[in-house]
Order: structure tokens, then C-alpha cells, then sequence
């Protein structure tokens, strides 16, 4: 039983966390119809930050300032903030499939940055010992885990909050209005350039978040963290759950991450151990088998858009 | 403010339960995490299947302390996180504490620090090479359950820089991969050379499957190194040999056992590598490696050829010898029994069901044993690393020739000597 309790928060943990990224990547594509395939970039960013600011002192490594992991998560989005303006300014002149490769492209480029720029990520060793704040105030990796739970569902909850406020306002409007028509926004006198490279940023900050939750829980960060697959993750989820809707990045997070680990558990419950070994390939059949059974039963995701018009425009 | 005391006991009051407790309730319970899929699941299919061998093996013996042991795999993909959240899921709801694996560094570091320390569970991995785990080690934060049967970098590079500096030369390039087994090791040569009286002239960084090292190879020649330390993979490996000879680079090579490979030999020609040396780990003149090697061509009609196979049979077999010994298994008294089934002045023990057998005797009278495994007899250090046997060699025409022998214990020597 406590061993259920303590899975679950743990399988917790995790979802949520890359449900901010989710988040962040709904704002992107769901309201504003970027298509960002960089998705792993922008949380290494973030990763990387708080692995510097809030990591111990090394040899040959710079960093390791031993900040409070407060600062460490506002220095990640900050980060990852300068380095979408930089790379949205390079690139949001492109749409669609080929705002994708070039993001692709930027991504697969900063995991190889942080591969071999030694002196900044420690190269391919990575960086250990970041510390996990909850180590510091309870006992027991249960009551530790529990506490930092309750700091990621905070987390979560004020950029959810946050993110349901700015959509619902005119702003949020406009980037749909950018998403669906750019040219009839921009005839209403809107620059979209602008709209989008401003919901890029944003988008990529809430990804660099995400990077900043999971360096700090798991205590270690390394390129290996950030391959295109983390990309393809975070896309599942939102197109599972439903873009274009923060409950359903949320589920989607919840349900993919889910499905992912928990055919795993199953498979080695019911597949005897003689071929366990060949486990892993029905693994991925399986994980494939259900995102496109969802798919086909809810196209538009679980939980899809929600239509809005102005609560001033209510009579 | 929240009070560590205070948070222990609501937590405590909402579970409603204490502690858990390990009694030997059977079947006992065995953790694997290995990468089956992704990019390393062909290694990690074979380790995965050996693993599962030497279970088999203790069961045919009578299992732990009179219970079948049972080995439950779980898939990392090769990814970090599904890695984490399959040990976390073998320790909550399995209860199982041990976890063997992972392969990847980049795998078992997160597990060793988000779940088999805080949960008081020992991990033990066949292959990961990183020096990270021993530096984490040094500064207490594997509290001890950390192991590796691979043997760690540290002695091939003492190995690469003896053989430099015997050979007489003074000023030598390093050219190596660059993913955490080739910085290791290129770091701790250049310090073991340093130590022994060579010099380096450069130490160059290469990126794996490109088609071209020109300029890697370029940076290498300047200072003109009279050797090359190269720490590469075969298909790679050739590459940057064949440019560096081209471009005029010695043909006194020194390279790491991951290019002893007759693919490497003959993609550059053994004609142009008569000058070359080499070290590798030396398979262990025991018998016991040999009665592991043929029990395994009965079981799977094929050498143990590969890697992690000889490391991860023995990963597994020392921790079930150490959970027959502890008694009472939990994480804590698994780890503190490893060293007492593997202690140099034990009763030596062998692999296969009768070695351990005999094994489960010994342990019965109270007695402390030395298992001497497939990959040797194994001696886990403070920081739970190994040291194996080294070997070096040259090739002669198209033959691979042995010129020398180190024991386990000449290494041990020699690392001594380089780390005071």
C-alpha cells in the first residue's frame, strides 16, 4: 500500500512535470499555430540554468553558484527566454513544416552544444549533486517526494493559471486571430511578427520550467536527457489531451506518461521472464497501439478547444 | 515553516503504515533495468537474457535462502526518464531491493540518485563506465549502494600510459570519442602520462559517425607528437587512422581494446599498423571463467561474445550470494554483504549451480567466501568499482600477439603508484 502511495506520487511528479512543458508548448501550437519541433532544446536550456545556478562548486566546470532553487527556476526561464527571442527572431519569418526542421535543427544543435561545451555542462559526464529542495525539509523519500509534489503541483498551478488568464484576454485572442488569419489580423491593424515571437517566448520559457523541475528532482543532468524523443513526447501529449486547451495539455501529460510507463509494468507482470528479454519491442507496440486507437476515437484529442468570445462581448 | 519531524509523521498518518518490512516471503524478487529497445537494445537484449542465465542458475541451486528468485526486466528505452520511473515502480511496487542496470551512464546515474539512494535499494550495473559514479561515491552520496562489475576506465588508461611511456615515447596526441567512457579515460591518461614522464601535445575531442576527422586529425598533428592515443570505436576508429596516416601522422599508435577488432585491422590494412599496440582486459587465467564461458555456449549455442555479458552474470550472482548471507533482506543489509561474498580471504566459489551450492554451504557454517565469477575474482573497492586484469598486445603480420600480462593485483599496484 505505501508502496502504491509512493509510486503515485512519484508517476506524479514526473507527468506534471513534463505537463508544463506541454503547457508551454500549447500556448505555442495550440493558440498560435507555431509549430516548434525544438521542444527538447528550450528545456535543456532551462535544465542546464538550474543545474549552474543551484548546482555545487566543480573543478574545470563554471557555475555552481548554490543558489536557492527559487532562483534557479526564475534564472532557467530567463534563459530559456533569451534563447528563444535569439532563435525566434532567426526563425519565425518561416511557417509551418518549415518552422519545424529549423527548430528541429536548433534543438538537435543546443543538445550538441551541451554535449561538448565541457567547461559550461561538464560535456558528456553531465553535472551531479544539483541539490532537490525537498531533501532539506523532510525525511524519507517518501515525505521528500510528497513535498515536492506539492512544489510542482504550485508550479503547475500558477502557469496554469496564468496561462488561462492571458488566453482568455485580448491578447489571447489575438493570437488566435494570428493562428487562423494572419493577414486579416494584421488588416486589423495587429502585427502578427510580433504576436508570435511574443507566445514563442513565453511558450519556451514555460519549457525551460519544465527542464528546471526535472534537474532539480532528479539531482543530475546530462545531454542524454534531451534527445529529439522528449520532443515527440511532449507533442503526444498535447495532441492526445487536446491543443488548444490547458486542461487537456494536463491530461494529456497525465495519460501519455501514463500509458508509456504503465505498459511497461504490465509487460513484465503478464510476458513470462524466458522472453522478457523480447519485452521491449511489444513495449513500443503496445505504447503505439494505444496513442493511435486515442487518436482515431478522439481525433481532436480528449479534451479539445473550447470556443470563446469576449466576456465583455456577453449580453 | 515545515518541520522534517512533523512532515515524517503526517505523511506517516496518511500512509497509516510504518515501515516496510523484507521478510523472505518467496518468490524473492530481483530488479532489472536495462535497455531491451532504442539504440542499445541489441547489447541490452543479450545482457538481458544472461541476467536472466545466472538466475536461472542460483534457482537450479535452490534459490536465496530457500526461495526461487524471480527477475523482473523492465525496459529503459535508453531514455532517462523511463529509466527512473521503471526502478521507482521495481522498489514501490515490486518491493524488490536490488536493481541490476542500467547500461547507459546517462541512465543509471538518475536511477542511483532519485531511487536506489533515497529508497535504500543497491544498485549494481554491468556497464556503466562513467567516472561520475565514482566521483558522486567520493563524496558519500551513494551511501554504499552503488557497484559496478564493469571494470572501471581507471586502470585502461594506466594501462594506455604504461605502455606509452615503456615504449619510449615522449610526446603523444590524444585523439578520443567523445561521450563520458572516451573523457574519462582521455582525462585520467593525461594525467597517468603526466605522472610517468610522457607529455601530451594535444588532446583532440571527435564526435561519433561522421564521415570525415580531417580536421580533428589536423589539430592532432600540430606539435609533432611522436605517438597517437586514440580511444575509439572500429567504424570511426579507421576513419581517423587512415587520415592520420595519410596526413603524414607516426605510425606509433597506441589504441584503447575497443578497437582490438579485425573490422578496425582490415578497414585500415594490418600492413599499415605493424607499430601498433594495444591493451585490453585480460579474461582472467581462471578456470572458473572457463566453466563460465562453456556453461553459457550449452545454454545459448554461442560464445559469450559481447559486451556486458561476463559482468552482468557476475552483477547478478554477487548479489544473490549477498542476500543468502544477509538473511534478512533489505537494501541495507544486501549492501553490506557484498564485500563479505566476495572477500579475498574467503573460500573461493565458482559460478554455475554446483559452485553455488557449494556456496550456500559455506554461508551456512558462517563462513566468508570469495566468489570468483566469469569476469574473475572480484574486489569491490570503497567507491564500489572493480579492477580487472590488463593485457597488452600488437599485431604481427595479420596475427594479434599477447606482450604482456598484468594480475589484478599488479593493476592495483600500478594505480596506486599513479594516484599518490
Amino acid at each position: 500500500m505505501i508502496g502504491l502511495v509512493s509510486y503515485i506520487v512519484f508517476f506524479l511528479i514526473l507527468s506534471l512535470i513534463f505537463g508544463v512543458a506541454v503547457l508551454g508548448l500549447n500556448l505555442q501550437w495550440g493558440f498560435t499555430g507555431l509549430f516548434n519541433a525544438g521542444v527538447a532544446g528550450f528545456t535543456a536550456i532551462g535544465a542546464y540554468t538550474m543545474a549552474i545556478l543551484t548546482g555545487p562548486a566543480r573543478d574545470a566546470v563554471f557555475g555552481g553558484f548554490e543558489l536557492p532553487f527559487v532562483v534557479g527556476l526564475i534564472g532557467a526561464m530567463i534563459a530559456s527566454g533569451i534563447g528563444a527571442v535569439i532563435v525566434g527572431l532567426a526563425t519565425l519569418k518561416l511557417r509551418h513544416e518549415y518552422l519545424a526542421v529549423a527548430t528541429f535543427g536548433i534543438a538537435v544543435t543546443i543538445q550538441l552544444v551541451c554535449l561538448n561545451w565541457e567547461y559550461l555542462t561538464g560535456g558528456t559526464l553531465g553535472l551531479i549533486g544539483i541539490p532537490n529542495p525537498s531533501k532539506a525539509w523532510a525525511d524519507g523519500p517518501l515525505a521528500q517526494n510528497a513535498l515536492y509534489l506539492l512544489v510542482v503541483v504550485v508550479v503547475v498551478g500558477l502557469t496554469f493559471a496564468a496561462l488561462e488568464r492571458i488566453v482568455k484576454s485580448p491578447w489571447g485572442r489575438m493570437l488566435k486571430a494570428v493562428r487562423e488569419d494572419d493577414v486579416a489580423a494584421a488588416s486589423l491593424g495587429k502585427s502578427p511578427e510580433r504576436v508570435r515571437l511574443e507566445a514563442f517566448v513565453l511558450g519556451c520559457m514555460i519549457m525551460g520550467l519544465s527542464g528546471a523541475l526535472y534537474v532539480s528532482f532528479i539531482g543530475y543532468v546530462s545531454p542524454w536527457d534531451f534527445l529529439p524523443i522528449l520532443t515527440f513526447q511532449i507533442w503526444t501529449m498535447l495532441i492526445v489531451g487536446g491543443s488548444a486547451n490547458n486542461r487537456g495539455a494536463l491530461l494529456g501529460a497525465l495519460i501519455v506518461w501514463g500509458v508509456w510507463t504503465m505498459s511497461g509494468f504490465v509487460i513484465s507482470r503478464v510476458v513470462p521472464s524466458e522472453i522478457q528479454a523480447q519485452g521491449g519491442a511489444m513495449q513500443a507496440v503496445l505504447i503505439g497501439l494505444i496513442l493511435v486507437a486515442m487518436l482515431l476515437i478522439r481525433p481532436r484529442g480528449l479534451i479539445g478547444e473550447e470556443l470563446h468570445v469576449s466576456r465583455h462581448a456577453r449580453s | 515553516m515545515l518541520h522534517k519531524f512533523g512532515l515524517a509523521a503526517i505523511a506517516a498518518t496518511l500512509i497509516g503504515v510504518g515501515s516496510t518490512a523484507h521478510a523472505a516471503d518467496c518468490p524473492i524478487k530481483l530488479g532489472a533495468i536495462l535497455p531491451v529497445s532504442g539504440p542499445m537494445g541489441q547489447v541490452g537484449e543479450r545482457i538481458a537474457e544472461t541476467g536472466l542465465f545466472a538466475v536461472e542458475q542460483f534457482n537450479e541451486a535452490g534459490g536465496v535462502l530457500g526461495c526461487p528468485v524471480e527477475y523482473v526486466l523492465r525496459d529503459t528505452q535508453g531514455q532517462s526518464a523511463v529509466g527512473v520511473d521503471a526502478a521507482k515502480s521495481l522498489v514501490d511496487l515490486d518491493g524488490v531491493q536490488v536493481l541490476i542496470g542500467a547500461v547507459s551512464s546517462g541512465v543509471s546515474l538518475p536511477v542511483l540518485t532519485s531511487v536506489a539512494v533515497p529508497s535504500k535499494v543497491v544498485q549494481m550495473s554491468c556497464c556503466s563506465s562513467s567516472e561520475s559514479f565514482t566521483a558522486l561515491a567520493e563524496e558519500g552520496k551513494t551511501e554504499g549502494y552503488w557497484f559496478r562489475t564493469y571494470a572501471t576506465n581507471r586502470s585502461q588508461s594506466a594501462i594506455g600510459a604504461k605502455l606509452t611511456v615503456d615504449s619510449g615515447f615522449k610526446n603523444t596526441a590524444v585523439i578520443y570519442v567523445n561521450t563520458d567512457f572516451g573523457v574519462g579515460l582521455a582525462k585520467r591518461f593525461e594525467q597517468d602520462i603526466a605522472k610517468l614522464g610522457g607529455s601530451i601535445t594535444s588532446m583532440v575531442a571527435y564526435n561519433e559517425s561522421q564521415q570525415s576527422y580531417r580536421a580533428e586529425v589536423t589539430k592532432a598533428l600540430e606539435g609533432n607528437p611522436d605517438s597517437l592515443y586514440l580511444v575509439a570505436f572500429p567504424v570511426d576508429g579507421a576513419t581517423i587512422t587512415r587520415e592520420w596516416l595519410a596526413l603524414g601522422g607516426t605510425d606509433n599508435l597506441i589504441v584503447n581494446n575497443s578497437l582490438r577488432s579485425d573490422d578496425y585491422f582490415q578497414a585500415v590494412g594490418s600492413k599499415f599498423l605493424q607499430n601498433l599496440q594495444g591493451y585490453d582486459s585480460a579474461q582472467p587465467r581462471l578456470p572458473s571463467v572457463d566453466s563460465f564461458n562453456e556453461m553459457f555456449e550449452a545454454r545459448f549455442d554461442s560464445p559469450p561474445n559481447g559486451p556486458g555479458l561476463h559482468s552482468v552474470y557476475d552483477a547478478v550472482t554477487v548479489v544473490l550470494l549477498a542476500m543468502e548471507a544477509a538473511g534478512e533482506i533489505t537494501g541495507e543489509n544486501i549492501r553490506d554483504n557484498i564485500r563479505l561474498v566476495t572477500s579475498p580471504d574467503g573460500v573461493e566459489v565458482y559460478p554455475g549451480p554446483e559452485g553455488i551450492a557449494r556456496a550456500k554451504e559455506l554461508l551456512a557454517e558462517g563462513k566468508t567466501i570469495r566468489y570468483v565469477g566469469a569476469t574473475g575474482a572480484l574486489a569491490f573497492d570503497a567507491n564500489g568499482d572493480v579492477q580487472a586484469p590488463k593485457m597488452t598486445w600488437r599485431l604481427d603480420g595479420d596475427e594479434n600477439v599477447e606482450t604482456g600480462y598484468l594480475s589484478t593485483a599488479e593493476v592495483a599496484e600500478l594505480i596506486k603508484m599513479l594516484d599518490e
